[in-house]
């Protein structure tokens, strides 16, 4: 969503408290968390909360990542409402986890705070460490500023549940995570309308002696992924209602895919999480000088939107895709996405990769609408280029 | 869009000062962000934190490279590289007990010397300086009022809340006439 309007429920909050205020609204009844710059705000809010009486969930913390996802993923089989949340090092090294959790259909939430991954150490906010996840069964959403941050916990219970897949959340370090500015706290009556408590099928502690992931042949373990598959393919439309009943209940939309002055536009720009925001300063100024300029913002990212991608990029002249990570070997992971979602289209735009921002480079508005007349006359590189 | 740059030490408060600053000017309404970047920063390496006040939403999330004004709590941080992120001329409020003349400044950037140590310590603040920087900042910068950065303090103080109050108020008084020279 755009910066929300001012508003009488608005507190100054950051990107990492906003989203324990999320949680506190959605009340999961088990939370393992394990602490890392830069996810750990979330974690302090979230116990603050519980010694003040506000937050009621069994609170774990457990040695490392690995544990809490796993208490997570066994939680959530017994039929509880599971949240966890980490950042970079954390998200890798839960990364077998991640793959366990999507297999067992366990629809745990978790809020991952995009950061630089070792070697070198570093903080900075770039989004490698999630979407080198991005074949592991998760949904994935990425959010712009602090109040889409917050909204987007709150669906992504919705979502979760509808479909019993595991839904990360994404947002960029500091830039969001740390970033002070006001945000709207929905009622908790309205989250409770949004997020009704519905019976789930339960696969642990329901007495029937049951087993969770045991052994299975070949056939049956391929029927899951086509299982999974099904369940993937209903996650967009459900991600559609939920922004759909949630703008009903606050003026706040955040669908799947975000257009900004979008509908004329001739250059596009197409990117995910913070970087967005600067973007549409960067289109104010271009559309001010005349150039018929666009932002396509992508929230979800998996399963990727690819129909209404290919729709929204039609009769894009210039699509410049801005990535802030880098897949070694291949270049801009969003690049790579959008290249094959655009493959054997009729007339496609000419797409213009460019790793913009990685490491935590800070990319500001003058940049993006410089190289809006850069495009212009060029012939887009087969490869993602660095945005110098 | 006012934008502001506030560098000092890890511990000193100035990612505080920041949250402080913020808090007023949305008490009066106006759209604010701000964000501190660390990651290895520890107590007395060199910390910044960024605050842009707006009367429409702010939306850009990138650094701040020219800011209006800069709060600067410790005066041996005055380089060119920090001066360099406030604009040409931009309003430079420092921490210091030397004279102003003495302070490095670039192009037309306007110097503003805050002695926070002797107002923190006259208000019985021992080393905390950044209520009395925050009064001088607010009465240098003419925004927001003293009352407002005041109450934001009294509201905010977990200890010695008549105290910070007083040191504002003190260092707010004092800079007024400098405010009128520059």
């Amino acid at each position: 969503m755009n910066a929300p309007a001012f508003a009488d429920d608005m507190q100054l909050l950051n990107g990492n408290h906003a989203v324990a205020w999320g949680v506190r609204l959605a009340g999961p009844d088990v939370a393992p968390l394990y602490p890392i710059t830069p996810q750990t705000p979330i974690l302090e809010k979230l116990i603050e909360f519980q010694s003040s009486g506000a937050f009621q969930a069994e609170l774990l913390t457990p040695e490392s990542e690995h544990s809490a996802m796993a208490a997570a993923i066994a939680a959530s089989a017994t039929g509880a409402r599971v949240f966890t949340a980490t950042s970079s090092q954390g998200l890798l090294l839960m990364h077998e986890l991640l793959h366990f959790a999507s297999g067992a259909r366990t629809p745990i939430v978790m809020f991952n705070v995009n950061r630089t991954p070792a070697s070198p150490w570093g903080f900075w906010p770039d989004q490698i460490d999630s979407l080198s996840q991005r074949d592991t069964g998760w949904v994935q959403l990425y959010s712009e500023n602090p109040q889409d941050s917050l909204d987007s916990v709150i669906q992504a219970f919705r979502i979760a549940e509808a479909t019993n897949l595991p839904v990360m959340i994404n947002h960029d370090a500091f830039y969001v995570s740390h970033s002070v500015e006001p945000v709207s706290l929905p009622s908790p009556e309205a989250v409770t309308d949004f997020l009704p408590r519905q019976a789930r099928d339960i696969q642990l502690g329901d007495g029937s002696g049951r087993s969770l992931g045991a052994p299975i042949d070949q056939a049956s373990w391929n029927r899951t992924r086509r299982d999974l598959d099904e369940a993937m393919k209903t996650v967009e439309q459900f991600a559609i209602d939920a922004s759909q009943v949630w703008e009903k209940q606050t003026g706040r939309a955040s669908a799947p895919l975000e257009f900004y002055r979008y509908h004329d536009a001739e250059i596009v720009f197409v990117t995910m999480g913070s970087m967005c925001g600067t973007a549409r300063e960067a289109i104010d100024r271009l559309r001010t000088s005349g150039i018929k300029a666009g932002l396509l913002k992508v929230r979800l990212f998996r399963p990727l939107p690819n129909e209404a991608l290919r729709d929204a990029l039609r009769g894009a002249q210039h699509a410049i895709v801005l990535d802030r990570n880098y897949s070694p070997g291949t270049g801009g992971v969003l690049h790579q996405e959008l290249r094959s979602v655009l493959f054997g289209t009729q007339d496609p735009p000419r797409l213009h990769g460019y790793l913009a921002g990685v490491g935590g480079l800070s990319v500001p508005e003058e940049r993006l609408e410089a190289l809006a007349t850069e495009v212009r006359d060029t012939v887009p590189a087969a490869n993602s280029l660095w945005l110098e | 869009m006012l934008e502001i740059v506030i560098l000092g030490r890890g511990g000193q408060g100035a990612q505080t000062a920041g949250n402080l600053l913020a808090q007023a000017f949305f008490s009066q309404g106006k759209y604010v962000q701000t964000f501190s970047t660390y990651g290895g920063a520890r107590r007395g390496t060199p910390v910044t934190s960024s605050l842009r006040v707006s009367s429409s939403p702010i939306r850009q999330r990138c650094n701040i490279t020219q800011a209006s004004a800069l709060l600067c709590f410790d005066d041996s941080l005055l380089d060119a590289g920090y001066l360099g992120q406030a604009a040409e001329n931009a309003l430079i409020v420092v921490n210091t007990a030397k004279p102003e003349d003495t302070l490095m400044r670039l192009g037309g950037q306007r110097i503003v010397a805050v002695d926070g140590k002797t107002i923190a310590r006259r208000n019985k603040m021992g080393k905390v300086v950044n209520s009395a920087l925050l009064g001088g900042f607010c009465a240098a910068l003419g925004q927001p009022g003293l009352e407002s950065i005041a109450q934001t303090i009294e509201n905010s103080a977990p200890a010695k809340k008549q105290e910070n109050v007083a040191a504002c108020r003190e260092a707010f008084g004092l800079l007024e006439p400098v405010l009128e020279r520059v």
